[in-house]
């Protein structure tokens, strides 16, 4: 079976000349679940753009970037993106359109569907992420918590197999977060999860890649790299309090 | 937008209509039928009243506006011709304000924009339109947030500091709004946009 992400390689330079990444090699197999952690300015972010084609500006010819097996190119370009699908770090630049059901019906009007299946694919996630009537709402009157979730249904929407996540709790309420996480695991996709909330990766994902500078500095089991508290100060992370609470032999709920 | 009045229960599709009907009509009107002007003020501060809008709240939004009136009248006014009455010019400037005035302050502007694209206006204005509508309020937060941080580190009441500072502001609110500009281009990209 062909990893659902493969990466080989991996850099890249901002036009100002910034290093962003540098030699990052990984590969997820599908239903992977990992956190990518990291200090600000680590490449997190870029490594994700990535992922969905919106870096580089024009596909290379090599493809050090594969979704099940398969190079981006500038010709599948769009089949990429609907199978990547990008949560954006500030749900604002995300929910571009005036209202909720507008917006979650972006991505399946692109790709060509009737109205009828629009509407139907728009009420199915609108109900798998807890906004069931909420579709005639504005978008700029949600709160933090309902806009992360509107976000979500837009790239649900496009049946995408692969999300790439960014910093999904990061302006979450304790309840908002906790809801959140409870709505990640019962998604059925390949996630990768970029985010400083260490308590999310925990219950999340079974494994973790640290990024610092551009480059992996880690990849292995979740427990293990954070348990390391070395190498989580080393790299502007900590230990989370929550291993405390986690025995080291049946540390996972997540698969 | 104010809710409860009989125009705001009106299809939007037919009140766009009559706002352009409205419109059209006022400017194609004889300058000399100063009386029609009259009665077509009178009726849509009517429309106004019916529609429970705030008196205050009309006219405040028509002074915002009213400089772009001026600009017009004075063109008029230095008219080589001198055949036009620069008083008709803001007269009827101002009967189209009311006019938009009323019609988005009894619909909202996704219903505007929905009866648009049904009226096959090109896509690229009414995503422009949309998008536009969308962000003023994020771009409002973002300037009301820039002024409090602003404000809240102001120790002198120094009027040239005041207009220094306000071009800071507003030049990082362009920054920031092209740099928001790209990343919504992003967000876009990301979900298929062509």
């Amino acid at each position: 079976m062909n990893p659902a992400v493969e990466v080989t390689s991996l850099g890249y330079c901002y036009p100002d000349g910034t290093e962003a990444l540098c030699g990052v090699s990984f590969s997820l197999m599908p239903g992977a679940c990992v956190g990518l952690l990291g200090p600000n300015g680590s490449g997190k972010s870029t490594l994700l753009r990535h992922l969905n084609g919106l870096l580089p500006e024009k596909p290379p010819a090599d493809g050090n970037v594969r979704i099940h097996g398969e190079a981006i190119t500038a010709e599948n370009l769009p089949s990429i993106r609907r199978r990547v699908g990008l949560l954006f770090q500030n749900p604002d630049d995300q929910l571009f359109c005036p209202t909720v059901e507008e917006d979650v019906a972006f991505g399946p009007r692109q790709l060509g569907l009737s109205e009828a299946a629009v509407a139907a694919r728009v009420q199915t996630v609108l109900v798998q992420v807890g906004l069931a009537g909420q579709d005639r709402r504005a978008t700029h009157h949600l709160s933090q918590g309902e806009k992360r979730r509107a976000c979500l249904a837009g790239v649900l929407a496009c049946e995408a197999s692969i999300l790439a996540l960014d910093e999904p709790t990061s302006d979450l309420d304790p309840r908002g977060r906790r809801e959140f996480k409870a709505l990640l695991r019962q998604i059925d996709a390949t996630k990768v999860i970029a985010t400083h909330d260490l308590e999310l990766v925990v219950e999340l994902c079974a494994r973790s890649i640290v990024l610092d500078h551009g480059r992996v500095v880690a990849d292995g089991a979740t427990l293990e790299l954070l348990g390391n508290e070395e190498l989580m100060l080393a790299h502007g992370l900590e230990r989370p309090h929550i291993l405390q609470h986690v025995h080291p032999h049946h540390p996972h709920e997540a698969h | 937008m104010f809710a409860g009045g009989p125009l705001q229960r009106l299809p939007a599709a037919l009140k766009l209509s009559a706002a352009l009907v409205i419109i059209v009509g006022t400017v194609l009107l004889p300058v000399d039928w100063i009386g029609c002007l009259a009665g077509e003020g009178l009726a849509l501060m009517l429309a106004a009243v019916v529609s429970r809008i705030p008196f205050l709240i009309l006219i405040r939004r028509l002074a915002m506006l009213l400089p772009f009136v001026f600009g017009v009248a004075l063109a008029g006014m230095l008219n080589p011709g001198g055949g036009l009455d620069w008083r008709i010019i803001a007269a009827k400037s101002t009967l189209c304000l009311l006019t938009v005035i009323l019609l988005s302050h009894t619909t909202p502007l996704g219903e505007v924009i929905r009866v648009l694209q049904r009226l096959r206006v090109p896509g690229l204005l009414v995503t422009t339109m949309a998008l536009m509508h969308r962000y003023l309020f994020v771009l409002a937060d973002e300037a009301g947030h820039m002024r409090r941080a602003r404000a809240s580190r102001t120790f002198t009441r120094g009027r040239r500091f005041a207009w220094s500072a306000l071009a800071t502001v507003l030049s990082r609110l362009f920054i920031r709004a092209s740099e928001r500009a790209e990343r919504i281009y992003d967000a876009m990209c990301a979900r298929g946009w062509k």
